[in-house]
């Protein structure tokens, strides 16, 4: 599903962000991306919804190499990677409903398919009793349920989740993760990037450790401190 | 095909940025209907003094005062060719007695002309041309006819007037243009900063796979409302000006020949609501599509 061949990235203040970057995730597998801060996390997965395009190397995505992508197309490979960050990136200007109907609408959704596919979205992520109100009226949890709602209203294919537990609490921290798996089981790719020792622990599923922007370790069913000796 | 789902989504947006960014909204109307009410009482101050010009311009008349012993079937024939003429507007024959009477009329309690026993002054032809341009053309040709002895309309005079009615022409041009351009900067500084504002916003549209057109038309279309709703604000407060001051000025400036009523009010009000619109939506489209280069 996602495909990293030899990438690497060097921003203009010349930071080496990410070095040799070789990574596949197959089809609905969920994927931790761990590593302390500046380590290449956040750069790996912008280079997925084509926010930044690598130095060198290709990223593929769905069979889609993206060097190769027209930039009227990255609407289109926007819709079919939702992202979700740590500081929930909602318009504060639009509701809970409209933040999420926003992302079906923008694709040219009819109304009658935003009224049939917004309610169950908002359903599924247990944020529906509160779709009339404003992002700085809600919690930090509900913030991030509207986020992840957002992110997967147009069914996508990949979700990118960029530190999704960073501004939680530890209980709301674990429903946030339970829905993600959730999402997973259903099929969608899931790749989460994370500080959050315990939930990874927890979870058990794939890590991938960046030091420095090279890949450390990847490990299935792994844990967070895998690889550091 | 127009896709009406679209424009419905397009314009609730709309709706809902004017009525959720209030503060916004009403700076970029504000700015709008300031700029105008400045530029619309400089464009009718210009109109109404333009006015002036041509109507004390257009005052000017060319006299042919007639040779002696002309015979008034000739007279006759004269006036009647020189009405044939398009750029003559009216022609008027002033006998010998008539124009004696007149200055008798004219110099009445000052002189007194009881004393002179013989007329001294020539049958005359007042020509009025319709364009003040004509003036030299039509004198000219006046004073080629053998019948015609003198002809005068102050040419010195004239001349000086209509240089200068174009140098004040030519200089009000300049101004207005130069507060057209202050006026579009002032209104696409002031969108600009509303939309720099959004940036955020703007940029959370792009994450979710907003195309640039799909996040353009909704500033655009709000820009283009914001200039035609201050445009139309500034429009009524220069017509209450208008009405307030217009009374005052016909009162205190009896001396001077402008005629208010004359000025093309509606089309100078269509021309700034225009002018509104026109400024409000290319800021908007410039301001946006630049955060959107930035992206």
């Amino acid at each position: 599903m996602i495909l990293y061949q030899d990438v690497s990235l060097v921003y203009p203040n010349g930071v080496h962000a990410l070095t040799d970057v070789n990574l596949s995730v197959a089809r609905a597998e969920f994927l931790f991306l761990v590593g302390s801060t500046g380590q290449g996390k956040s750069s790996l997965l912008r280079c997925v919804y084509r926010e930044i395009r690598p130095t060198s190397g290709d990223v593929m995505v769905d069979e889609q190499l993206l060097s190769r992508l027209p930039h009227s197309k990255v609407p289109a490979l926007r819709r079919k990677v939702g992202v979700v960050f740590q500081d929930f990136k909602l318009l504060n200007q639009k509701t809970v409903w409209e933040n999420v109907a926003y992302a079906l609408q923008v694709t040219g959704a009819s109304s009658r398919d935003v009224m049939r596919r917004v309610p169950r979205i908002l359903e599924l992520v247990g944020i529906a009793h509160k779709s009339k109100m404003f992002p700085q009226e809600l919690s930090g949890g509900e913030q991030q349920r509207t986020a992840i709602a957002r992110a997967l209203v147009n069914n996508p294919l990949i979700l990118l989740c960029d530190e999704p537990t960073g501004n939680l609490d530890p209980e709301t921290s674990s429903e946030i993760m339970a829905l993600l798996a959730r999402i997973n089981a259903k099929g969608t790719t899931v790749v989460v990037a994370t500080h959050n020792q315990a939930i990874v622990d927890r979870m058990r599923r794939r890590v991938v450790r960046l030091i420095n922007g090279r890949i450390a370790h990847d490990e299935e069913r792994g844990r967070y401190h895998v690889g550091l000796g | 095909m127009l896709d009406w789902g679209r424009v419905k989504f397009f314009w609730g947006e709309v709706a809902q940025n004017f009525t959720r960014n209030v503060t916004m909204t009403l700076t970029a109307i504000g700015t709008v209907a300031v700029s105008i009410v400045v530029l619309g009482a400089f464009l009718f101050a210009r109109e109404a003094f333009d006015n002036v010009m041509r109507s004390v311009v257009g005052q000017v008349v060319v006299a042919a005062y007639l040779k002696d012993g002309v015979p008034l079937p000739r007279i006759a024939a004269i006036v009647t060719e020189l009405r044939a003429d398009p750029r003559i507007d009216s022609v008027r024959y002033v006998s010998k007695s008539q124009a004696l009477s007149d200055l008798r009329h004219r110099l009445r309690g000052q002189v007194d002309l009881g004393l002179i026993n013989q007329n001294p002054l020539p049958n005359a032809v007042i020509v009025h041309t319709r364009d003040p341009a004509e003036v030299p053309g039509v004198a000219d040709g006046l004073r080629e006819r053998p019948e015609i002895e003198v002809v005068n309309y102050h040419s010195t005079t004239f001349q000086k007037m209509v240089r200068m009615e174009a140098v004040l022409s030519i200089i009000g041009l300049g101004i207005v243009a130069l507060l057209l351009a202050a006026t579009a900067l002032i209104i696409y500084n002031t969108i600009r900063l509303t939309i720099f504002a959004r940036q955020r916003e703007i940029n959370i549209m792009q994450l979710v796979g907003a195309t640039r057109w799909t996040i353009r038309w909704p500033f655009v279309l709000e820009g283009t409302l914001s200039g035609v709703i201050g445009a139309g604000v500034g429009l009524c407060a220069l017509w209450i000006a208008y009405r307030a001051v217009e009374p005052k000025i016909v009162v205190n400036l009896p001396f001077l020949p402008l005629n208010l009523t004359s000025v093309p009010v509606g089309h100078l009000a269509f021309e700034l609501l225009i002018t509104g619109a026109i400024v409000g939506m290319l800021a908007s489209l410039i301001s946006v599509s630049r955060v959107l280069q930035a992206a």
